[in-house]
C-alpha cells in the first residue's frame, strides 16, 4: 500500500510540469538549527583578555586589539585622541614609516591603528610576520616630527573644509549639546589641534597603549595552542600601566525643547537633527527591546514611520532616519534628515509628533511582526562571518551581558511585544525634551523659534560652540574709520593722512593669484589714480580674462566670455564708494552717514574686532572687521543676494608692509562659496606710468 | 534596486578577483537554456539565489537610455501572482533580504534567504523571469525613484560623473559612451509598449543564469528548479505566453494568426487545438536572439583635454587610457600595473603624490575592465593650492617609470602575495560565490575560472606590465578630464 501511494506521487510528479500552480507561494521547509559555535576566552599574565572564534574555512587569521582605557576628557587639547591614533601608523624605533608600509604590503595584510585600537588581517602562511608588524607598532610607535605636522595639516584641512559640510556641523552641534561637560561632547578646533604637542602625542600613547585591560579578539585559522604561543612571542613581554577609566555621568537633559542654529549662507536644504541624551549604555538590559522600538520608529528602509510620513506621504525629503546610539559612556537618540528650507519648521513639527505618537499610541502588529522578521533574518544571516561570533563574546564579556545571550537572541526577540515597547518608549523618552538642530540658510531661523521652549535660539559655529553675540562698540563709526586711516597712512592726524594721499597721484598693485580650482597662475593688476579712476584686470598667460573700470561717470565689467557689462545703478553707487585710495576717508563723510553703521564688537579666534557695515542697497551688503588695538582691516565679508540665495564673499588681509609711507596687505585670501583664491603682491608701484587705457 | 555606481567608496575595492580555495559547484543547462549553477555548503543555514540576465546598459536603444537599469527597478514592481509592492515584502518578511544591480554589461538580481525558504527564492525569481508586471502604474513610480536615485547618487554626489565623462570620450561609437543611468529624458519619452518590447527581447530563459550557492539540498533544489523554472516556456513561446495575458483577443489573433483559446501556454501538452499546437511548436523551437553589441578595442587617436565643472570641494584630475576588453589576456597584467601604482600605502602613487610630494589628499589608479572594453584610469584629489598641472606631471612621471623600468622583484612578490589574500577573501560569502560563479559563466565562458585566478596572475611576468604599461599607456591618446568647483 505504502509502495502503490509513492508510485501514484512519482507520477504525479512526472505530470506537474506546466501543472504548477504558481498563485501558490511555497511554504518553508523547517527552520534551520540556527548555531553560535562556541568561541574561548582567556586571560593573559599581563592582562589582555584574549577571545578566540576558530574558523578554518579560508587560511587567514585577523586580530583585533582593542586597549582598555575609555574616552577621558580632553579639555583644551581636545583631538589628541584623533591625532594620536593616525600617527602610531608612522613608524617605529625598528622601521621609518616606508618600511612598515612596504612590510605590510609584501605580506598582502592589512594593519591598522586607532587612539584604542590595533588590527591586522593576514594569510595564515604569514602570521609570523604579520604578528611582528603589529606588535611593532602595539609596542614601540616612533612618532616621527615630520609625520606628526602632515597629520595635524590633514586635519587643519578637514576643518576648513567643515564649513561647507552641512551635516559635519550638525554632527558636531548634536554631540555638543547632548553632552556637556562629558568627553563625547569634545569637538576638535584649529585651537585645540595647535595646543595639541608632539609630546602630548607621545604620552598618550605610553599610557595609552598597555596590555591591562586591552581585549584581543582572534578570528580565523588557528588554534587555541597555536594562538597562546604567538601571543606570548608578540606581546608576552609587553608592559604598561594601568588602563584610564573615567567614570562620567550620564546627562540628563531636562530643559525643554532647545533649538540651536548653525549658519550655512547659501543653502537650499536644512539639516536637521533632533536628539536627546538616554540613560542607556551599551550592556543595557532594555537595549533589544529600544532597537526594536528604534527600526519601527526610523531605524531603515522605507516602512519607518518616519519615512512613511517624511517622505512617501509628504515627500519633505530623500531620507529621514532615526538612529539608537549605546556606547560605553552614555547613549542617545538621533533623528536626521535634509529638508528643503520651505518645509523646514514642517519637518521638525513632524518629528516631534511622531516621537511622541510613540508615547501616546501603541506600536500596531504588523509592524511589530515585520520589524521582528527583519531583525531574525539579519541576526541569521550575520553569523555567516565569523567576526559576528567574535563579537558576541567580546559584548559578553566587557559589557556584562548575559551568558546566554546570543544564544537566546531570537526567543528574547520574539518575546518582545507592544507592551515593553510602550514601556521602554515612556522610561527613554520624555515628551518635548529635545535638543533641535537646524544646520541652513538664516531665512529658516524666524520659523524655528516657535520650538523652542523659552524661544531663544542658540547659534553656533561650525564646531558646536556658541557663537557669542556682537557687544555694542566703546567707539563711534568715525572714531574706528579715523584710527584705521591714521594706521594705513602711518599718521598722527587726519589732517597728515589728507596730505600724505594728497600726494599720491596713482598706485599700481600687480600681485599674483593663485587658486586650488585653477590649473594656470594668474596676474592680477589693480590701479587707483588720483583723477578718479579704479580699476582692476586679470590676465592669464598674458591674455586678459577680465577687468573691472570706474571712474565716477562710467562703470562696467567685463570678461571673456560675457563681453562688457556696464554698471547698474546699485553698482555704480557701490563703486563710488569704493573709489578712493582708501575708502574709509570717504566713508566718514555725512553724506555717507546713512549707508555706513557701527554693528558692533565682535570675538573671533580670541581676538576682537569692530564691525561696521556699509550697504549702499538691500540686496549689497558688506561688513568690515577692524582688529581692536592696531585698527588694520582682517576681514571683509560681502553678501549679495540673488533671489532666493544668499552669496557670501570673504576677504582675509594679512601681510601688512609699507610702501612709501602707506600701509598695504601683501596677502590676501579671498573665499567665495567653494573658490578660494590667494593673492600675493609682487610689486607697488606708486606714482609710476600707468596706461588706463589698458584697464578699458 | 541600486544602479552600480562606480563611485569612490566603490574604487576602493575595486578589483573583480575571485577564489583559489577550490569553489565545488555544478551545473547544466535546461532545455529552455537557462544555465543552472549550484554551489553546496551547510556552514551557514542561509541560501543566496540568483539570476543574471545578460543585459546590460549596452544593449539598450540610443534614444531609449536607461532601460536595463529602469528594469532592474520595474521588476520588483509586482507579477502575476504577487501584488504590487509585495515583492520586496515578502523576502523580508520571512528573514531574508534581497537587492539587484545594473552595470554596462549584465542585471543581476538576489536574494539571501534563511535556507528552509529557498523554495520561496526559487518561486519570486520565477515570478520575474515568466510574467513580471510591465505596466503602467509601475512604470510611473519607478520614474520617479529613478530620478530621485540619479539626484541622490550621481548629481549629489562628488566626482560621480566621471565614468560618464571619461566614457564618452573614450567610446563616442560604443554603447559604452552612456552609463547604465542613462537619460532621464529618454525614460520620460518611452512608452508602455517601449517596456514590454524590452522584456520580450532580454527577458528570456536562455538568456538568463541561476545561481545558487549555501546551505541546500542538493537533489531537492534540481527537483524544484525543474518545477519553477523547466516550466518556463523556450524560444519565442515565452512571449506567446506573455502576450496571451497581456493582449486583447484580436490584438493576439491579428499577430498569431490563431485565437487566445486555441493556445494552450500554461500546459501546451493539454493544447487540444492543432493550429494552437503548432503554432505553440513552431514559436517553442524559435529562438529567441539576442542583440549583442561588438567589441571596441580601438585605441584613441589623440588626446582629449576638457575641464568639467562640478559640485565638490576639491579640484581633481582624471586620466583615462583605453585598454582592451576584460577577456584579454593583457588583463591580468593591467591589474597588477595597478597594484604597483595605487595598491596599499606603500605603492608608487600614494607615496609620490600623498606622502613625498603632499599635493594629492586621495590618488590612485584602476583599471575598468568590460565586456566589450575598458580604460585604465589615474586619479588625484588636490591637496590645498596644488595645481592641476602638477598632479598631471606627477602622474606622468609615474606612467614613465613604469614603461621604462622592469619592476623590481620585490614589487612582484609583493603585489602577488596580495592578490593570494584578495583571492581568498574573496568567497567569504555565499552571496559573493553565486555571483562570481555567474559572473565567470557569462563573461568569460567558464564558472571554473573561479578556482584558476591566482594561477592567471602568477602566469604575468614583469616583462608583460612593463609591456602592458607601453602599449597601452600612450600620453598622445588619453582623456584628461580637469574637475573644478562649479561656482555658486
Amino acid at each position: 500500500m505504502k509502495f502503490l501511494l509513492s508510485f501514484v506521487l512519482l507520477g504525479a510528479l512526472g505530470l506537474v510540469h506546466g501543472q504548477l500552480d504558481r498563485s501558490i507561494m511555497p511554504q518553508p521547509a523547517p527552520a534551520p538549527q540556527i548555531q553560535i559555535k562556541p568561541t574561548e576566552t582567556w586571560t593573559t599574565a599581563n592582562g589582555i583578555t584574549v577571545i578566540l572564534s576558530e574558523n578554518h574555512k579560508l587560511p587567514k587569521v585577523s586580530f583585533d586589539l582593542t586597549l582598555g582605557s575609555g574616552a577621558t576628557m580632553e579639555g583644551e587639547k581636545a583631538g589628541l585622541s584623533e591625532l594620536a591614533g593616525s600617527l602610531v601608523m608612522s613608524g617605529t624605533s625598528n622601521r621609518s614609516k616606508d618600511q612598515l608600509d612596504k612590510e605590510i604590503d609584501f605580506l598582502g595584510a592589512s594593519l591598522s591603528a586607532s587612539a584604542s585600537n590595533v588590527y591586522l588581517s593576514v594569510l595564515t602562511k604569514h602570521l609570523d610576520q604579520g604578528l611582528s608588524l603589529m606588535a611593532d607598532v602595539t609596542k614601540n610607535a616612533s612618532f616621527p616630527e615630520d609625520e606628526f605636522k602632515r597629520i595635524a595639516d590633514q586635519l587643519r584641512s578637514g576643518m576648513v573644509s567643515l564649513k561647507s559640510e552641512a551635516s559635519g556641523m550638525a554632527g558636531n552641534a548634536t554631540v555638543k549639546v547632548n553632552f556637556p561637560k562629558h568627553p563625547y561632547g569634545e569637538v576638535m578646533t584649529f585651537t585645540t589641534l595647535d595646543a595639541i604637542t608632539l609630546s602630548d602625542v607621545k604620552e598618550f600613547y605610553r599610557s595609552h597603549y598597555t596590555p591591562q585591560g586591552a581585549y584581543l579578539v582572534i578570528v580565523g585559522d588557528i588554534n587555541r595552542a597555536q594562538a597562546e604561543k604567538m601571543i606570548n612571542t608578540y606581546f608576552g613581554t609587553w608592559q604598561g600601566p594601568k588602563p584610564i577609566i573615567t567614570e562620567y555621568k550620564d546627562p540628563v537633559k531636562s530643559n525643554g525643547n532647545q533649538v540651536y542654529f548653525v549658519n550655512k549662507p547659501g543653502a537650499v536644504q536644512s539639516v536637521i537633527q533632533v536628539s536627546f541624551p538616554i540613560p542607556m549604555r551599551m550592556g543595557n538590559q532594555d537595549q533589544l527591546a529600544m532597537s526594536v522600538l528604534n527600526d519601527v520608529f526610523g531605524g531603515s528602509g522605507f516602512g519607518t514611520r518616519l519615512m512613511q510620513n517624511l517622505r512617501e506621504d509628504k515627500a519633505f525629503t530623500y531620507g529621514c532616519y532615526s538612529g539608537l546610539n549605546n556606547q560605553d559612556l552614555g547613549g542617545w537618540i538621533s533623528i536626521s534628515g535634509n529638508f528643503r528650507n520651505a518645509v523646514t519648521d514642517s519637518a521638525i513639527q513632524e518629528i516631534i509628533s511622531e516621537l511622541n505618537r510613540l508615547l501616546n499610541e501603541t506600536i500596531t502588529t504588523p509592524e511589530l511582526e515585520l520589524t521582528k522578521a527583519v531583525k531574525n533574518g539579519s541576526f541569521a544571516r550575520s553569523l555567516e562571518r565569523p567576526q559576528t561570533i567574535a563579537r558576541f563574546a567580546y559584548n559578553i564579556s566587557k559589557y556584562k551581558f548575559p551568558e546566554d545571550y546570543y544564544r537566546n537572541y531570537l526567543q528574547r526577540l520574539e518575546s518582545i511585544d507592544a507592551a515593553e515597547l510602550s514601556r521602554v518608549a515612556k522610561t527613554y523618552i520624555k515628551p518635548n525634551n529635545y535638543n533641535i538642530v537646524v544646520v541652513g540658510n538664516e531665512s529658516v531661523l524666524e520659523k524655528i523659534k516657535a520650538f523652542d521652549s523659552d524661544g531663544k535660539v542658540t547659534k553656533l559655529d561650525e564646531f558646536g560652540d556658541v557663537k557669542l553675540d556682537r557687544t555694542p562698540a566703546d567707539m563711534g563709526v568715525n572714531d574706528v574709520l579715523e584710527k584705521y586711516v591714521l594706521a594705513m597712512t602711518q599718521s598722527t592726524t587726519l589732517a597728515q593722512a589728507q596730505k600724505k594721499i594728497g600726494k599720491v597721484k596713482n598706485v599700481l598693485q600687480k600681485a599674483s593669484l593663485s587658486s586650488d580650482k585653477i590649473p594656470f597662475p594668474l596676474k592680477s593688476f589693480d590701479l587707483y589714480t588720483s583723477t578718479g579712476v579704479r580699476a582692476e584686470r586679470i590676465e592669464f598667460n598674458g591674455t586678459v580674462a577680465q577687468n573691472k573700470y570706474y571712474d565716477g561717470m562710467t562703470g562696467f565689467e567685463k570678461n571673456m566670455q560675457t563681453g562688457k557689462t556696464p554698471f547698474d545703478d546699485n553698482k555704480m553707487k557701490a563703486a563710488k564708494l569704493e573709489k578712493a585710495l582708501i575708502p574709509e576717508m570717504d566713508w566718514m563723510k555725512t553724506e555717507n552717514a546713512t549707508v555706513v553703521s557701527m554693528m558692533g564688537i565682535e570675538q573671533e579666534n580670541k581676538k576682537e574686532y569692530y564691525v561696521i557695515r556699509v550697504s549702499t542697497d538691500p540686496q549689497n551688503e558688506s561688513l568690515h572687521y577692524y582688529e581692536k588695538g592696531t585698527f588694520l582691516k582682517w576681514k571683509t565679508v560681502k553678501t549679495v543676494v540673488n533671489k532666493e540665495e544668499s552669496f557670501n564673499a570673504i576677504t582675509e588681509y594679512s601681510d601688512y608692509r609699507a610702501v612709501k609711507g602707506l600701509m598695504f596687505p601683501y596677502q590676501s585670501v579671498l573665499n567665495a562659496g567653494s573658490m578660494t583664491f590667494t593673492q600675493k603682491i609682487d610689486e607697488i608701484l606708486v606714482n609710476g606710468k600707468v596706461n588706463v587705457a589698458e584697464f578699458q | 534596486m541600486k544602479y552600480w555606481l562606480a563611485g569612490f567608496s566603490a574604487l576602493v575595492g575595486f578589483f573583480p578577483v575571485y577564489a583559489q580555495n577550490k569553489i565545488n559547484y555544478i551545473e547544466y543547462d535546461l532545455p529552455n537554456g537557462i544555465h543552472v549553477i549550484l554551489h553546496e555548503e551547510h556552514a551557514t543555514p542561509i541560501v543566496a539565489v540568483s539570476v543574471l540576465y545578460h543585459v546590460g546598459s549596452k544593449n539598450e536603444n540610443p534614444t531609449r537610455t536607461g532601460f536595463a537599469h529602469f528594469f532592474e527597478h520595474l521588476l520588483f514592481e509586482g507579477s502575476q501572482n504577487i501584488e504590487r509592492g509585495e515583492y520586496s515584502k515578502l523576502v523580508e518578511k520571512n528573514g531574508g533580504t534581497l537587492n539587484a544591480n545594473t552595470s554596462q554589461d549584465r542585471t543581476y538580481y538576489y536574494e539571501i534567504l534563511p535556507s528552509n525558504q529557498l523554495e520561496l527564492g526559487l518561486w519570486l525569481e520565477s515570478e520575474r523571469m515568466l510574467h513580471a508586471k510591465v505596466e503602467n502604474v509601475g512604470i510611473e513610480t519607478q520614474r520617479s525613484v529613478v530620478k530621485e536615485e540619479k539626484r541622490q547618487r550621481v548629481d549629489n554626489q562628488p566626482y560621480a560623473s566621471f565614468i560618464s565623462e571619461m566614457f564618452q570620450r573614450a567610446f563616442p561609437k560604443h554603447p559604452y559612451r552612456w552609463v547604465p543611468i542613462g537619460s532621464m529624458e529618454h525614460l520620460d519619452a518611452a512608452q508602455e509598449k517601449d517596456y514590454v518590447q524590452f522584456y520580450q527581447d532580454f527577458y528570456v530563459p536562455a538568456n538568463a543564469t541561476l545561481s545558487i550557492a549555501g546551505d541546500i539540498p542538493l537533489e531537492q533544489t534540481k527537483k524544484w528548479i525543474e518545477l519553477y523554472f523547466g516550466s518556463i516556456p523556450s524560444g519565442q513561446a515565452i512571449n506567446l505566453y506573455r502576450n496571451q495575458l497581456a493582449l486583447s483577443d484580436d490584438a493576439f489573433k491579428t499577430k498569431y494568426g490563431v485565437a487566445k483559446t486555441e493556445v494552450n501556454t500554461k500546459n501546451p501538452k493539454l493544447g487540444t487545438n492543432k493550429a494552437g499546437n503548432e503554432l505553440y511548436a513552431k514559436l517553442s523551437a524559435t529562438p529567441t536572439v539576442i542583440p549583442r553589441t561588438t567589441k571596441d578595442n580601438d585605441p584613441l587617436k589623440q588626446t582629449i583635454e576638457d575641464t568639467i565643472y562640478d559640485n565638490i570641494q576639491l579640484p581633481a584630475v582624471f586620466m583615462g587610457y583605453k585598454i582592451p576588453d576584460q577577456k584579454h589576456p593583457d588583463a591580468y597584467a593591467l591589474e597588477f600595473m595597478n597594484e604597483i601604482l595605487s595598491g596599499g600605502n606603500s605603492s608608487r602613487i600614494n607615496k609620490n603624490l600623498v606622502e613625498k610630494q603632499q599635493i594629492a589628499t586621495y590618488a590612485s589608479s584602476f583599471n575598468y575592465g568590460l565586456e566589450d572594453g575598458g580604460m585604465n584610469i589615474f586619479l588625484a584629489l588636490a591637496k590645498d593650492q596644488a595645481s592641476m598641472g602638477s598632479l598631471k606631471s606627477a602622474f606622468d612621471a609615474q606612467i614613465e617609470a613604469i614603461k621604462n623600468e622592469l619592476i623590481t622583484e620585490e614589487e612582484y612578490q609583493s603585489v602577488l602575495n596580495k592578490f593570494e589574500k584578495q583571492v581568498i577573501e574573496a568567497n567569504s560569502s555565499v552571496a559573493g560565490i553565486a555571483e562570481s560563479l555567474a559572473d565567470n559563466h557569462v563573461y568569460f565562458g567558464s564558472a571554473a575560472r573561479v578556482n584558476q585566478m591566482l594561477d592567471l596572475y602568477r602566469k604575468v611576468t614583469r616583462a608583460d606590465i612593463q609591456r602592458v604599461a607601453k602599449t597601452y599607456l600612450n600620453n598622445n591618446a588619453r582623456v584628461i578630464l580637469y574637475y573644478l568647483p562649479k561656482e555658486k
